[in-house]
C-alpha cells in the first residue's frame, strides 16, 4: 500500500486535507528538496503578486523595486514559522524534527501559492466588476491551505486537536518574538556601525591635519 | 516604463531651463506621490505696483483688494485709513475712498479697514470697518447707504467685540461678515441689515488631543471642566464668493481640516466629504528659522474660469486648483524680488492675472500667465466641462512641454478612451497610474478582442477539449494495461510461491 513517488506524495498529501499527512508521517515520506522548491516558489508568488497583476488590479505607491520585503514576506515569514514551531513544539512534546515541519508546512502551502499564480493570471483578463472570482479563488486556496497547516502540523507532531491549536498560537507568538528581536538586532548593528564610522571619520580628519 | 523615465529626464531639463529665467524660485508641482518636482511654471511675476508707481503716496499695510464687474480694482489700503480705486491696467487711479457722506449729511471716515466687497447686483460698495466696529454700504460716490454695526440679538455674545475682517455680500444682498474674535462663522444679515445668524463654522478636528480630553471630560467636574482649554475651532479668515458658492478658507497652524470650503446657501461644504489638501503637501523645514513651513491658507479667490486660488501666508505662494481641487499651479515665495513677498495679505484675479497684495512690501505684484499656463488652462476647462476628444490635443501640448505633468496623462487616456482608443488608452492610463481608467479601458478592449477573435478562440478551444478528452483515454487504458500487468506478474509470483 501507499507506494507512491515523492511527486506522487506532495499530490497526496494536498489532495487529502485529513489523512494525507498522516499518510505521509507513517510512510516517513516527503522531500526537502520539494520543500524548498515550494518556498522558492513561493517568493516568484509573492514577487508576481507585487509586480505582475494586471493594472487594473494594481495598487502601487512605490516608486523603485526592492526585493528585501519580497524576502521578508515570504521566505523569512516561511522560516520563522518553521523555526518558531520547532521550538515551541520541543517544549510541547511535538514528535516533529526540524526537517519535518519544513518539508510538511511547505507541501500545506502549495494551494495558497496556486492561488497567487491562478489570480495573478486571471487579473490580466477579468476587469474590477469580475473581481468576485479571483475573490473565490482566494478565500478557496487561504482556506485549503489554513486547514492543510493545521492537519501538517497535527500529523507531525502527533497531537490532539486542541494541542495542535494552542501550539499554532504561540507558534504566532514565537514568530512575533523572533521578528522582533530580528528588528532590535539589525537596528543594533546600524548603531555599531554608525559608531564605528564616526571614529573613522573623526581618525580621518585629525590624519590630515 | 523607459517612457516614463525619458519623461521625467525630459521634463526637468526643460524646467532647469525656464525656471532659471525669471522667478526668484524654483518652479515646482507634485506627482502621483505627492513629492515635490520641478515643473513648468504657469504664472510669471510682470510687475509689482506700489502706491507711488500710482501717484497716490505709498500704500500702509494694505490687507485686501476686490475687483469688481467693471475690472476696478479697489485696495483697502488700512494704515492709511482709505480705499484706492485703481484702473485695470494698474495704471492710474480711479478714485481714493477716505471720506464718506453718511445720510444725515455728515462726513465719516475709516479706521483701519480690512475688507472690501463690491456688489454687481446693486453696484454698492462694502467696507468692513474694523476698529469703527461697522461695515459701510456706500455707493461709488461714497455716499453712505447704510451703516451695519454690531448686533444686538441674543444669539450675538454681547461681550465680544464686532471687529469686521471681510465682507462680502450674495445676489440676493444679504451680506456675509467675518469677524476677528468670532469661530462660529461668519455673521450673516439680511438687505436691511438685520442680524441672521452665523454661517459656515468650521469643525472641530478630532484629533489625539480632542478625543482624549473628550473621554476625560466624562469623569471631571463641571469647575475643572470650564477652567479647561475649550476646544474650538479657528474662526473663517477670509472668503469670496462665487455665483451661488461661498468659498472659505481658514488661516491657521494647526487646523488641516476645513481650510478651504465650498458653501452653498444652507451652509453646508461641498468639500466635507471630500479629502483634500491645500498648501504644501509636505511641509517644508525651514532650518533658517527653526520652524515648519506649515501652510496657513489666508485669502482665497475664485477665478472667472472658475479656478480656485489660495494664498499661503507661511511661504508666500500662491496654489491654483481647477474647480475639482486638483492641483494646477504654485507660483510665488518669500524673497525680496519681484515674485516673491514678504507677507502677502490678499488675493485677487482678472481673467489670466493674479495679483497678489503685500502688507509688508506694499506693493500688488502681477503675475501673468505664461503659454505653457495658458494651455493648461485650456485642457482643464475643456476636461472639466466634459470635452474629453477636445481637450485632447491640448494635453498632448502639455505633455510636450511637460513630461511629469500628471493630470495630462490623465486627461489624454481618459480622450482615448472615449474615443475608442482602447489601447492607446490602456498606455497612458499606465502612465497615469490610474488603474480605474485602465479598468475601463482593458474592459472595451477586452470586448472588441473576443469580437474579432471569436471563431478563432471556439475553433481551439474545442480542438484543445478534444485532444484533452482523446489524451485522457489514452493515458487511462495505458495505465489499465500496465497495472494488468503487474497484477499478472505477482498473481504469477505468488503462484509460484505457492507452489514451492
Amino acid at each position: 500500500m501507499m507506494d507512491l513517488t515523492q511527486k506522487q506524495w506532495v499530490k497526496h498529501a494536498v489532495m487529502h486535507p485529513f489523512e494525507g499527512f498522516e499518510d505521509m508521517r507513517w510512510k516517513k515520506s516527503g522531500s526537502l528538496k520539494i520543500a524548498f522548491l515550494i518556498v522558492l516558489l513561493f517568493f516568484f508568488a509573492t514577487i508576481a503578486y507585487g509586480r505582475l497583476y494586471g493594472f487594473q488590479f494594481y495598487v502601487s505607491y512605490d516608486k523603485t523595486f526592492n526585493i528585501i520585503p519580497y524576502i521578508v514576506q515570504s521566505i523569512v515569514l516561511f522560516a520563522t514559522w518553521v523555526v518558531g514551531n520547532w521550538a515551541v513544539c520541543t517544549l510541547l512534546d511535538g514528535e516533529g524534527s526540524m526537517k519535518n515541519i519544513c518539508i510538511y508546512s511547505a507541501y500545506a502551502l502549495i494551494p495558497y501559492i496556486a492561488q497567487i499564480y491562478i489570480n495573478v493570471i486571471l487579473s490580466h483578463f477579468l476587469i474590477r466588476d469580475e473581481y468576485i472570482f479571483m475573490q473565490a479563488v482566494q478565500i478557496i486556496g487561504i482556506g485549503w491551505s489554513v486547514i492543510l497547516i493545521f492537519s501538517a502540523i497535527k500529523a507531525v507532531h502527533q497531537y490532539s486537536f486542541g494541542k495542535t491549536v494552542f501550539a499554532i498560537l504561540l507558534t504566532i507568538v514565537a514568530m512575533l518574538i523572533m521578528l522582533f528581536l530580528l528588528v532590535l538586532l539589525l537596528s543594533l548593528i546600524q548603531q555599531v556601525y554608525v559608531f564605528f564610522y564616526s571614529i573613522y571619520t573623526e581618525l580621518s580628519y585629525r590624519m590630515r591635519v | 516604463m523607459s517612457l516614463v523615465f525619458t519623461g521625467v529626464l525630459l521634463g526637468g531639463a526643460m524646467t532647469s531651463i525656464a525656471a532659471s529665467a525669471d522667478e526668484p524660485y524654483d518652479v515646482y508641482n507634485y506627482d502621483r506621490w505627492g513629492e515635490a518636482i520641478p515643473s513648468q511654471a504657469g504664472y510669471i511675476a510682470d510687475r509689482a505696483v506700489s502706491g507711488n508707481d500710482l501717484g497716490v503716496g505709498h500704500f500702509s499695510s494694505p490687507a485686501d483688494i476686490f475687483r469688481d464687474h467693471n475690472d476696478i480694482f479697489y485696495i483697502v489700503d488700512s494704515g492709511n485709513n482709505r480705499v484706492v480705486a485703481v484702473d485695470s491696467e494698474f495704471e492710474k487711479v480711479v478714485k481714493v475712498y477716505d471720506e464718506f457722506t453718511m445720510p444725515d449729511g455728515s462726513k465719516t471716515t475709516l479706521s483701519n479697514p480690512k475688507g472690501i466687497y463690491v456688489s454687481e447686483q446693486n453696484d454698492l460698495i462694502y467696507i468692513a470697518d474694523n476698529e469703527n466696529s461697522r461695515v459701510l454700504i456706500c455707493d461709488y460716490d461714497a455716499n453712505v447707504v447704510q451703516e451695519i454695526t454690531k448686533p444686538t440679538s441674543e444669539v450675538f455674545d454681547q461681550k465680544r467685540t464686532f471687529l469686521p475682517q471681510r465682507v462680502v455680500a450674495d445676489k440676493a444682498g444679504n451680506v456675509y461678515v467675518v469677524l476677528g474674535n468670532i469661530t462660529t462663522g461668519a455673521a450673516m444679515f439680511n438687505p436691511e441689515g438685520e442680524f441672521m445668524g452665523f454661517y459656515g463654522a468650521n469643525r472641530v478636528e478630532p484629533t489625539a488631543e480632542i478625543v482624549g480630553n473628550y473621554i476625560m471630560n466624562l469623569f471631571t467636574s463641571e469647575e475643572k471642566k470650564a477652567r479647561q482649554a475649550r476646544n474650538v475651532p479657528s474662526g473663517i479668515t477670509s472668503f469670496d464668493i462665487d455665483g451661488d458658492f461661498v468659498f472659505t478658507c481658514t488661516s491657521s497652524t494647526t487646523q488641516t481640516t476645513d481650510t478651504v470650503k465650498k458653501l452653498n446657501a444652507a451652509g453646508n461644504n461641498i468639500f466635507s466629504g471630500l479629502t483634500l489638501s491645500f498648501g504644501d503637501f509636505t511641509p517644508m523645514y525651514d532650518t533658517t528659522q527653526n520652524k515648519v513651513m506649515q501652510p496657513q491658507i489666508c485669502d482665497i479667490d475664485i477665478a472667472d474660469d472658475g479656478n480656485i486660488n489660495c494664498l499661503d501666508f507661511t511661504t508666500g505662494r500662491v496654489f491654483q486648483y481647477d474647480e475639482d481641487c486638483n492641483l494646477l499651479f504654485i507660483a510665488g515665495t518669500i524673497a525680496k524680488q519681484v515674485g516673491g513677498f514678504d507677507q502677502v495679505s490678499a488675493l485677487e484675479s482678472m481673467g489670466n492675472n493674479l495679483y497678489v497684495l503685500d502688507q509688508q512690501k506694499n506693493t500688488v505684484t502681477v503675475f501673468v500667465e505664461t503659454s505653457f499656463g495658458k494651455i493648461v488652462h485650456e485642457a482643464t476647462s475643456l476636461y472639466n466641462a466634459g470635452y474629453y476628444e477636445e481637450a485632447l490635443d491640448p494635453w498632448y501640448e502639455v505633455l510636450k512641454r511637460d513630461g511629469n505633468y500628471r493630470r495630462a496623462y490623465i486627461g489624454v487616456a481618459s480622450a482615448l478612451l472615449n474615443a475608442g482608443d482602447y489601447e492607446g488608452a490602456m498606455k497612458y492610463a499606465e502612465l497615469a497610474d490610474t488603474p480605474a481608467i485602465y479598468n475601463k479601458a482593458f474592459e472595451g478592449y477586452r470586448m472588441d478582442f473576443l469580437k474579432e477573435n471569436f471563431t478563432t478562440i471556439i475553433v481551439v478551444a474545442v480542438i484543445a477539449i478534444a485532444a484533452l478528452v482523446v489524451l485522457s483515454k489514452q493515458l487511462k487504458k495505458r495505465r489499465l494495461a500496465k497495472e494488468a500487468a503487474r497484477n499478472a506478474e505477482i498473481d504469477k509470483i505468488s503462484k509460484e510461491k505457492e507452489e514451492e
